[in-house]
């Protein structure tokens, strides 16, 4: 008797071809992105000095002079994102602790995949419930005046886009706590709040942290709301009721105006493309480390 | 007060404890409509160990959940009957589970250190309950009572999940005791570690019942044996239709229960019939 194989098993070399070509695919991807930004990105840093673009506050690529000042664009950026996790993060967390530490399981089974449609819906209807109704209301309530398009409105519905990916994420990560830790606490007395803020948020920080990164990214990232309720005026200002154009925005307003290939301004778009995705990489990367480093292992 | 620290039979023998901590009369618990444990009746020693040991599924580890109410955290979980606590109904509609736990406190099957430094898995109760005086010294007196101190004193900052198994089981011990509760509660404490740490356990075991009343539940006849006072036998009778319900067999000073037991199945379960 043989232990030699005894007859050829084709069907798992084919599995295993296709599997690859399924992981090869994004992979590829990614390469295909980042060589599409940087051939047009080297050819936009021929033509206009970096100087320039990283210290300038001036923004009008389009217009005449034009100018290349990116800094109103990375600023406005930041604050809707600020803005955005400031209402997320508080927001998502409560959510997530809720549905792992006090939601009855009948509770949780309906809660939490109506969370995660609000996740499905597409960003140009949220851009519209900011413009329509959310701007209406600030402008109702707020002591002071904002304009109709404005970084606040923008960065509230960036923010209520976000929650269901910090509260879905992290409650993933509470729930995955084992149960012996929590009982642990409570066979010392504790709460069921003392024992979700001091033993289950602290062991599932990592996995925490790691949906607040991947929130900021699809916030930073984010096109539609900004565009439609954040107006077109790239401002570089800190007064929130002021329009203001972030990144991602431009390149929507640029990309879909008629924009000839291969001029400055067909470049521009590219060059603020790939600020974007460093920054992001750059953020997804250190946050990485981070989580690496505070990560409290169980087990 | 009658001396019952002595391990081995108290004279006369008596069946039940004569200075109760626990006083549990036709305790059945529910975990929905089933009922896994039937009409139990038994008593807890002032600084006694009580063993509670019996095959899996007997319900031995529910009774033990309800003596701190941990059971409540069970969705559906419903205990009925009686478990007084030092004449107070452990139930009663006026009782807080949440002071029932620090005074009452648990070790679990498998050891559950916070992934935090030992110092801080020690602190974490007292912390909790807003304890008075000086950390250092408490921390110092739970690990030292837990025969972990010398162990541990120069690496008190260091993540509690380092330790050993054995350790790690002594600083949940160490943890319980921080909060200086009336009753230690052991939910078969031995069962994830190997012979040494179990010895070691059963020594610290011997040295807390100063001090402490305990129960424990194991799965070890042995240790059973080798530890406790009293002991409580469970087994699970099956009914029409299929269902386990736990219920006590027989109660008595441990020295009874491995040497004359009165019931056949406790006897057919010590000289391992059956189980």
């Amino acid at each position: 008797m043989s232990l030699a194989r005894s007859r050829p098993r084709h069907g798992e070399q084919v599995i295993k071809a296709i599997l690859l070509v399924a992981a090869l695919v994004s992979v590829a991807t990614t390469i295909g992105i980042v060589v599409s930004l940087l051939e047009p990105t080297i050819r936009f840093f021929g033509q206009i000095s970096a100087v320039e673009f990283f210290t300038s506050t001036q923004w009008g690529p389009l217009f005449e002079p034009p100018h290349y000042g990116v800094l109103p664009l990375v600023s406005a950026t930041l604050i809707t994102t600020g803005i955005a996790i400031v209402v997320a993060v508080p927001l998502g967390l409560g959510a997530a602790v809720y549905l792992s530490e006090y939601a009855r399981p009948r509770v949780r089974k309906i809660c939490k995949p109506v969370l995660e449609v609000l996740a499905g819906i597409p960003t140009v209807v949220f851009g519209f419930f900011a413009l329509s109704f959310v701007t209406p209301l600030l402008r109702g309530i707020l002591p002071f005046e904002i304009e109709i398009f404005n970084a606040l409105c923008a960065g509230l519905v960036v923010g209520f886009m976000i929650i269901p990916i910090v509260a879905s994420l992290s409650e993933d990560a509470m729930t995955a706590v084992p149960s012996g830790l929590r009982e642990g606490s409570y066979a010392l007395g504790a709460s069921r709040m003392i024992t979700s803020l001091r033993v289950v948020l602290p062991a599932a920080f990592s996995g925490i942290v790691a949906a607040v990164i991947l929130a900021i990214s699809r916030g930073a990232g984010e096109t539609m709301i900004v565009y439609i309720a954040g107006g077109g005026q790239p401002n570089f200002t800190l007064d929130l009721g002021k329009a203001m154009q972030t990144m991602a925005a431009f390149i929507a307003q640029a990309g879909s105006g008629d924009v000839p290939i291969g001029t400055v301004d067909y470049n521009t778009i590219f060059a603020v493309g790939s600020l974007l995705f460093v920054m992001t990489f750059a953020m997804n990367y250190v946050s990485a480390r981070l989580v690496r480093k505070y990560r409290e292992v169980y087990e | 007060m009658p001396n019952v620290t002595v391990r081995g039979p108290v004279a006369p023998h008596t069946a039940e404890a004569l200075d109760p901590v626990f006083t549990v009369a036709g305790l059945s618990v529910f975990y929905g409509e089933y009922e896994a444990v039937r009409e139990v009746d038994l008593t807890i020693g002032n600084r006694e160990i009580t063993a509670m040991i019996g095959p899996s599924g007997c319900g031995k580890s529910t009774v033990l959940r309800c003596f701190n109410r941990m059971n409540d955290l069970i969705p559906g979980a419903r205990a009925a009957g009686k478990i007084m606590y030092h004449g107070e109904d452990l139930y009663g509609a006026h009782v807080d589970p949440i002071e029932v736990r620090r005074r009452i406190g648990m070790v679990f099957q498998k050891p559950n250190p916070f992934p935090k430094s030992i110092y801080d898995n020690i602190a974490y109760g007292p912390r909790v309950n807003g304890m008075k005086g000086k950390m250092d010294d408490l921390v110092e007196e739970a690990l030292t009572q837990a025969a972990l101190w010398d162990e541990v004193k120069d690496k008190l900052k260091q993540n509690a999940l380092s330790l050993s198994g054995g350790q790690q089981q002594r600083l949940c011990i160490a943890r319980a005791i921080a909060v200086k509760p009336e009753v230690i509660l052991m939910d078969e404490p031995c069962s994830a570690l190997d012979p040494i740490a179990t010895t070691k356990i059963e020594d610290l075991m011997q040295e807390l019942s100063r001090d402490y009343t305990i129960v424990i539940v194991t799965h070890n006849m042995q240790q059973a044996a080798r530890v406790s006072n009293r002991t409580a036998f469970f087994t699970a009778d099956v009914d029409e239709r299929g269902e386990r319900h736990g219920r006590l067999v027989e109660f008595d000073e441990t020295s009874r229960i491995f040497t004359n037991p009165t019931d056949k199945r406790t006897e057919d379960y010590i000289t391992g019939r059956f189980g």
